[in-house]
């Protein structure tokens, strides 16, 4: 075995990148109950792929036989049921995932410097991520699909004087139809994972440069003993290894639960009327995008202009990318921050589950102020963290990290 | 990593354990992935037995019918031709079907349930092609001794007239029989066994 | 912060419910997929009375043998009414089909009566209760009949050789009185209705059947597996001061 290994590592550096990468790799000891999240993305994302490829081999990308394909794949292929619906769970929990991964980097401030490319690389992903969901949630063909596809791609066509034809060249037909369908398959089997594929060993590749941050935002590199290893880093291999598979496997018993036992999860998850076939003739009562994206639509709801809306919609997620440079506190973990710091994030975690809630419920009078009220709290976060970042009266960060349980 | 060096025993069976137990998972996983690909509901129902009549099925005429997407011949042989399969045991390769290309029942010298009637699946043993049915003895193409039977055109195989492949052709086994039974004297179900089997 | 998972879940789960809008109360049924006799008798009411219209053009009859613990000859000869194109019976293998010509059929109820696989999903199981207990007689209406939670529903009562017919007296508190008696008491009527939905719910979603039962092994499996890896996570970290 050694000897196998050896003629390897001759051409090709695998002990090398075991030990950079795994088992010499030094991550910081203090990793909370929010760092089990990167690992699990990736976890999802490889299930995505695997459930995708096995779900494409029955699909039928035509919308003369789509809806059917899906009802095929649910009935009539062997176990079937069980990878659409790993598929279509899966899709939100990647959302979960990624919003608690986020999260996270807002709560110990791990876009900040020298992390910043770190953050970008993730935002890509966060971008591209939901390009690829919305593109999957057209393929099973039914009325929230249909309608749902129809709404988002009019939002191009607020766009001055290009959008109408942007919104054309985009559909490949005056309405959603099966040009539309075809095009949204290949990109979502092929096109967008390659990029999603790319851009995730980016941000590893970034991650594995600077290292990870931790709870308490102390760069670990700046105290090493004296064999060059950081006196808080611990290997990865093991030690977070083993805690990943020990989370990996309670994340896959509230997976499974969902997958065995609650697949729609009310609705949720598989919306009621994607079970009725699309219809270009019938509007279904109320459209809603699926949860994840609520928040964004509310805002999109928000501003009673289509340009603006739509406008809105795209800052509060472009507003993120300039996070680190609209954050100018040098402090990184909230912790060590101060009392406004905590209240603004509490106040913007609670405009965006406000949000995500008036997004998806139909549009009354009261809800409406409410999501304007909510709106403006979301991007009131980002420039009352610009202004009061600058001078924030911190406390002082130890010199090594601190262990909590 | 201090303790790494010479782990304890407990260290060593939780690690061993979590292996099997996740191999295990692992490949409980896996089952339904793979089940995907195999024949679904659709397709087992398309490939379901089939009934042919054979009322019109006069002697030494053929019909060929498609199952599961494979062609099925029935051969309504004269007793002449009966006869012709019986003599050329020596230049078969197989010619007491000794090899398992056909169903119990079906396992004697005449390859079928009945003498008469012969049920063969139409795909050469070679590569897949269909043979041609060649009933005629001393045929111009395949010389003054040949008896009646299928010729592959695609790489040259022959068969007897019970679908028992000639030595020395590149087909390495007789023609399949598929499973079949007489439902009633003029109608045969293809794909599936009698009550009697 | 497992406090803020439970709450996020909460949420998530508790505060919508998609029920169609109706003019009336949807009224509560009971599903229960491991009533096979009820699953039965639900076929057998669907082929008699609704087939002839609405297709389940995703299910396949040979299905019910294992699910409905039916024979394929008690399917051949109980279910299976009708023909394919060259004028033989139904194969068993076949998708529930019928010979509705949309046309015709436009014409007679104003729309193709849709096909009923999925409704149990797209509608839920007390909107098709109610409205299969809720139609009365109605003579402004071009069949007679309208339905108190689907006014104007182009549908004519096909059960009401069964229900008998009803007439309102005070529509909105949902009270009626039997104008012409049906084969069946009221709570007969009732209780072929829930054995009715009872059907259609596990048609739109056979796969009901196994993953109940599949699921609660693999939570156990895994719960076991989260333990160990507990133990081993615990064992590890002893080396991290």
């Amino acid at each position: 075995m050694n000897k196998f290994m050896a003629w390897i590592d001759e051409r090709l550096p695998v002990s090398n990148f075991v030990r950079n990468h795994l088992s010499q790799y030094y991550a910081p000891k203090n990793f909370n109950f929010f760092y089990y999240f990167g690992a699990l993305a990736i976890f999802i994302f490889i299930l995505q792929i695997v459930t995708g490829i096995f779900l494409t081999i029955n699909y039928k990308p035509d919308a003369a036989q789509a809806f059917a394909s899906v009802e095929y794949i649910m009935r009539d292929v062997e176990w079937g049921w069980l990878i659409r619906y790993m598929h279509s769970t899966g899709a939100s929990f990647f959302f979960v995932v990624i919003y608690l991964h986020m999260f996270r980097a807002m709560l110990y401030g791990s876009y900040k410097n020298p992390r910043e490319l770190l953050w970008l690389f993730g935002m890509v992903i966060f971008v591209l991520l939901m390009a690829e969901a919305f593109m999957g949630y057209l393929l099973p063909w039914g009325q929230m699909s249909y309608w749902g596809a129809q709404v988002i791609i009019s939002l191009f066509s607020a766009i001055p004087y290009v959008g109408e034809s942007l919104a054309l060249w985009i559909r490949g037909d005056y309405v959603i139809s099966d040009a539309t369908l075809n095009r949204f398959f290949a990109f979502h089997v092929i096109a967008l994972p390659l990029l999603l594929f790319a851009l995730i060993y980016l941000h590893l590749a970034a991650l594995h440069t600077t290292g990870s941050n931790n709870p308490d935002g102390v760069e670990i590199k700046k105290n090493k003993d004296e064999n060059g290893i950081p006196r808080d880093g611990i290997p990865f291999h093991p030690y977070y290894t083993v805690k990943d598979i020990f989370g990996l496997s309670v994340f896959l018993i509230i997976f499974t639960f969902v997958v065995f036992f609650m697949p729609e999860l009310g609705g949720f998850f598989l919306e009621k009327d994607n079970f009725v076939p699309a219809d270009p003739l019938k509007t279904p009562e109320h459209i809603m995008p699926v949860w994840y994206f609520t928040p964004f639509y509310a805002i999109l709801r928000a501003i009673p202009d289509k340009l603006g809306g739509v406008l809105a919609m795209g800052l509060a997620i472009f507003v993120l990318f300039f996070l680190p440079w609209i954050d100018r506190c040098s402090t990184k973990s909230i912790r060590y921050r101060s009392s406004t710091y905590k209240t603004l994030l509490t106040l913007f975690v609670i405009s965006f589950f406000a949000l995500g809630y008036i997004g998806m419920s139909a549009a009354t009078p009261l809800l409406t102020w409410a999501g304007r009220l909510f709106t403006l709290i979301y991007f009131g976060f980002f420039v009352a963290l610009y202004f009061t970042s600058a001078n924030e009266k911190t406390k002082d960060v130890p010199d090594r990290v601190t262990m909590h349980d | 990593m201090s303790d790494s060096n010479k782990p304890s025993n407990r260290r060593k069976f939780l690690t061993n354990l979590t292996q099997v137990m996740g191999g295990v998972g692992g490949i409980f996983a896996v089952i339904p992935f793979l089940s995907t690909m195999s024949p679904s509901e659709k397709a087992k129902s398309a490939g379901a037995p089939i009934e042919i009549d054979i009322s019109s099925l006069r002697p030494g005429s053929y019909k060929v019918v498609e199952w599961r997407g494979k062609p099925v011949w029935v051969v309504r042989r004269t007793p002449e031709m009966i006869e012709n399969t019986l003599e050329e045991n020596d230049i078969l390769s197989d010619p007491k079907s000794l090899e398992d290309h056909q169903p119990s029942y079906t396992k004697n010298k005449y390859r079928s349930i009945n003498p008469e009637y012969l049920v063969l699946l139409g795909v050469c043993t070679h590569l897949g092609c269909s043979p041609l049915y060649k009933p005629n003895s001393k045929s111009a193409e395949l010389g003054l001794d040949w008896k009646g039977g299928f010729f592959c055109p695609c790489h040259g195989s022959k068969f007897d007239l019970s679908g028992r492949v000639h030595s020395g052709v590149p087909a390495p086994y007789n023609l399949e029989v598929p499973p079949y039974y007489f439902a009633s004297k003029d109608k045969i179900i293809i794909g599936e066994d009698g009550e009697s089997v | 912060m497992i406090r803020l998972l439970a709450i996020i879940v909460f949420i998530f789960t508790s505060s919508l419910s998609f029920a169609a809008s109706g003019s009336i109360p949807l009224k509560p049924v009971l599903i229960d997929l491991n009533n096979k006799a009820s699953l039965q008798r639900g076929a057998q009411i669907y082929v008699n009375n609704c087939l002839g219209c609405h297709t389940l053009k995703y299910q396949r009859y040979v299905k019910f043998i294992d699910h409905l613990s039916l024979s394929k000859e008690t399917i051949e000869n109980n279910l299976i009414f009708t023909t394919d194109k060259n004028g033989e019976p139904t194969k068993i293998g076949s998708l529930m089909l019928n010979a509705v010509n949309p046309d015709s059929a436009k014409e007679a109820f104003g729309v193709m009566p849709p096909d009923l696989t999925l409704i149990a999903r797209s509608r839920g199981t007390e909107w098709l209760y109610t409205f299969l207990i809720s139609f009365y007689q109605d003579d402004k209406r071009p069949l007679g009949v309208n339905n108190a939670l689907y006014p104007n529903v182009g549908m004519p009562h096909v059960l009401s050789w069964m229900e008998g017919l009803k007439k309102p007296v005070n529509l909105e508190k949902d009270q009626y009185e039997y104008i012409s008696k049906g084969t069946m008491s009221d709570k007969q009527y009732r209780k072929s209705v829930t054995d009715l939905v009872n059907f259609l719910a596990y048609v739109s979603e056979p796969a009901q059947l196994d993953r109940y039962r599949i699921g609660f092994w693999v939570i156990l499996f895994l719960a076991i597996f989260s333990f160990i890896a507990f133990l081993l996570k615990i064992e590890y970290w002893k080396d991290v001061k």
